[in-house]
């Protein structure tokens, strides 16, 4: 199909370092990130028309980090800049939303993670519903090993595979040089080990990474400019289900992923390489189920987040690999997946698609 | 010798207190009497009760009703090592439990004494605090535990006629995080520079701007800079800018007298160093244009403990901060526009 000046494309993506504890700011993780990802493309940060991050204050236990953060673009002559308290991939789509407007025709969208600063097991906790959940210590992992639980007990999943989701990922992750975690693991050795929250297991929980990443996309023929085989964006939508994970009908399936999929176009053609950000290894199932793939589509040749998860960023890395599947290895169409809260609350998904 | 600070730890900590809104003093007023209730909207009930039903967003309304004490477990996890986050200190569940009259689960703890007990469909029982323990808070249920005897709880289903007045209007939820930052490689040259005495900064080389101190990147080229663009820069410079603040007593306010604060452009560089204090003459008599010098605390004295990633140009415990030089004034015009 002959793309039109309304066609928006991922045309480059840098990734810095993705490590247990970074020894610089957000400030200084993002810097390299974002002229990595605009140099890839030829531009100078000049060139870009608006620029959009997403993080979060409450990781780095900064006030106003994203303030700071714009020096990271060299705001001067002053920028139209944007921030997200969310995933990347947010940024991304809000990114995707001001390029339709026409009037500029690229933009970059970064997510950045200081997440060794803080303590997961605590900060997650605190962002619960404040009258029902927070006051028990409604932890993030509590809260996944139930939904976990609920999906063995309805018979559609076994602890084996979850342990099958995180050998594969781990696996793949050995192809990743920006892995933190990767390698081969014996799914009868990971069986083995103590639950940290029934029927979760320390391998089924994503590691603590900090770190970064950019991406431009460009708008129309621009694209064509600036890359050999853009990764057009044929569909992106998000969809939230309610806060509270005990208000789901069904806990073990994802309606927000399935509207999401189907608002983004899922079904219009076979999918190649599919990227689902899943924290916890379960969700890639339900994840799965959701987007209800064919058996052909490779899942997560990255690794996905059970080797490297710097939260604020693993969703736009998610965009970022299904994109270069496109640009750099000639795949065809593409899928990328996003989730932020607690039991996979709120799901975006984005079909990518190169020129026949 | 001080040494410099590798990493600080920040403690931030927020007493909030909530207003509960109707339908939730209402939950936890009944609560606290050792009553829980669910709201019935569009043929269902919600327990605990929500303002708005989230599959509609329609007004959940007052058609309160008793649920409970007992319920049934649909899923379960296992917390074999509880932090201190959690209402109880030994090895418990939390579980979605449906309480009896109730349509929607709730998450509770439910203390079975061991995992081997949790099951799906297990009847458990409401055990609450002492009356005069309670607050109208969620965890005024201790835990649920395995039901006696597993026959449907009497009055499940009944209408509850919420008072007047509801007792518990307010929720107090104290907010407690820890931070650990690592100082970053361009502020522990900073730290070190001002144990020497000395004040750094650095140069770009694409804009020849001087950062004061280091700050290993140029925020008008967004390119990296590293230790070769370091350069010593005077302690000497000329205040830009000035604010007189009247101390509030709020805690860790140890300033009692009004008192002045200064941004300085520092000989030869491009950022100013703000927020710095001024010596040896009244507030009153601080001046844009003003010629002033670093006042050094003596070097076992010098601290940077409270010096961090966040915000650059503080001198710490090593500056006691800046008196005039008694040269004659720059003419303010030149310098009122470098207020950063």
């Amino acid at each position: 199909m002959a793309r039109t000046e309304n066609d928006i494309a991922i045309v480059g993506f840098a990734q810095g370092d993705m490590v247990r504890r970074s020894q610089k700011t957000e400030t200084e993780m993002m810097l390299p990130v974002v002229a990595e990802a605009i140099a890839s493309v030829g531009l100078t940060k000049n060139d870009i028309g608006f620029t959009v991050s997403g993080s979060c204050d409450y990781l780095s236990g900064q006030a106003f980090s994203f303030v700071s953060n714009v020096d990271a673009y060299g705001a001067w002559p002053p920028i139209n800049e944007s921030h997200v308290e969310m995933d990347g991939a947010w940024a991304l789509y809000e990114a995707f939303v001001r390029l339709m407007q026409g009037d500029i025709d690229t933009a970059l969208a970064a997510g950045v993670g200081k997440n060794s600063n803080s303590d997961a097991s605590t900060l997650y906790t605190i962002e619960m519903d404040p009258y029902y959940l927070t006051p028990l210590g409604a932890d993030p992992w509590s809260l996944a090993a139930l939904q976990a639980r609920a999906l063995l007990d309805s018979g559609k999943a076994t602890e084996r595979d979850f342990a099958e989701v995180v050998s594969r990922n781990r696996a793949n992750a050995k192809s990743n040089p920006k892995a933190q975690l990767s390698g081969d693991f014996d799914i009868d050795e990971l069986l083995a080990a103590d639950y940290v929250r029934n029927p979760l297991r320390r391998h089924d929980l994503p590691p603590t990474t900090d770190g970064c990443a950019a991406i431009i996309l460009a708008r129309g023929k621009k694209a064509y400019d600036l890359c050999e085989r853009p990764a057009w964006i044929t569909g992106i939508d998000h969809r939230i289900e309610a806060h509270l994970p005990t208000m789901r009908a069904d806990i073990t399936r994802s309606v927000s992923t399935a509207l999401a999929a189907a608002g983004a176009g899922v079904k219009n053609g076979p999918i190649d390489v599919a990227e689902i950000y899943a924290p916890f290894s379960f969700q890639e199932l339900i994840i799965r189920e959701a987007l209800d793939l064919d058996a052909s589509t490779e899942i997560n040749p990255s690794g996905g987040a059970l080797a490297t998860n710097p939260v604020m960023v693993s969703g736009l890395i998610r965009m970022g690999e299904a994109a270069n599947q496109i640009i750099k290895n000639g795949k065809r169409r593409t899928l990328a997946h996003a989730t932020s809260g607690p039991c996979l609350q709120q799901n975006l998904v984005a079909v990518l698609e190169g020129d026949e | 010798m001080p040494d410099v600070v590798r990493e600080s730890v920040f403690n931030l900590q927020f007493p909030f207190t909530r207003s509960l809104g109707s339908t939730l003093s209402t939950f936890f007023s009944a609560l606290a009497q050792g009553q829980i209730i669910g709201v019935r909207t569009a043929g269902r009930v919600i327990a605990p009760p929500l303002e708005y039903d989230p599959d509609t967003a329609a007004d959940s309304g007052t058609d309160y009703v008793k649920v409970g004490p007992k319920g049934t477990v649909s899923t379960w996890t296992w917390v074999p090592e509880p932090t201190h986050l959690h209402t109880v200190k030994h090895p418990f569940a939390f579980a979605f439990i449906t309480l009896d009259g109730a349509d929607t689960p709730m998450i509770h703890v439910v203390d079975a004494g061991s995992e081997s007990a949790m099951k799906p469909g297990m009847r458990v029982e409401a055990t609450f605090k002492p009356v005069d323990e309670r607050v109208g808070r969620i965890d005024d249920i201790v835990a649920f535990v395995p039901a006696a005897d597993p026959s449907p709880s009497a009055g499940a289903g009944d209408s509850y006629v919420a008072p007047a007045e509801n007792d518990i209007t307010m929720l107090d939820s104290f907010c407690d995080l820890t931070y650990v930052d690592n100082t970053s490689a361009s502020t522990l040259l900073w730290m070190e520079s001002l144990l020497k005495g000395q004040i750094i900064g650095q140069v770009c080389p694409m804009c020849s701007r001087t950062y004061v101190g280091p700050r290993n990147m140029c925020c008008v080229d967004a390119i990296e800079l590293d230790e070769s663009m370091i350069v010593s820069v005077p302690d000497r410079g000329v205040v830009t800018n000035f604010t007189i603040i009247t101390p509030v007593q709020y805690p860790g306010q140890t300033e009692t007298e009004p008192f002045v604060r200064v941004s300085i452009l520092l000989e030869g560089t491009d950022a100013v160093m703000a927020q710095q204090g001024v010596l040896e003459i009244p507030a009153s008599e601080v001046r844009v244009g003003m010629h002033v010098e670093a006042v050094w605390a003596p070097e076992s004295e010098r601290d940077v403990s409270d010096i961090g990633n966040r915000g650059w140009g503080s001198g710490g415990d090593c500056i006691r901060g800046w008196r005039p030089t008694g040269q004659p004034d720059e003419p303010a015009e030149n310098y009122v526009e470098r207020m950063m």
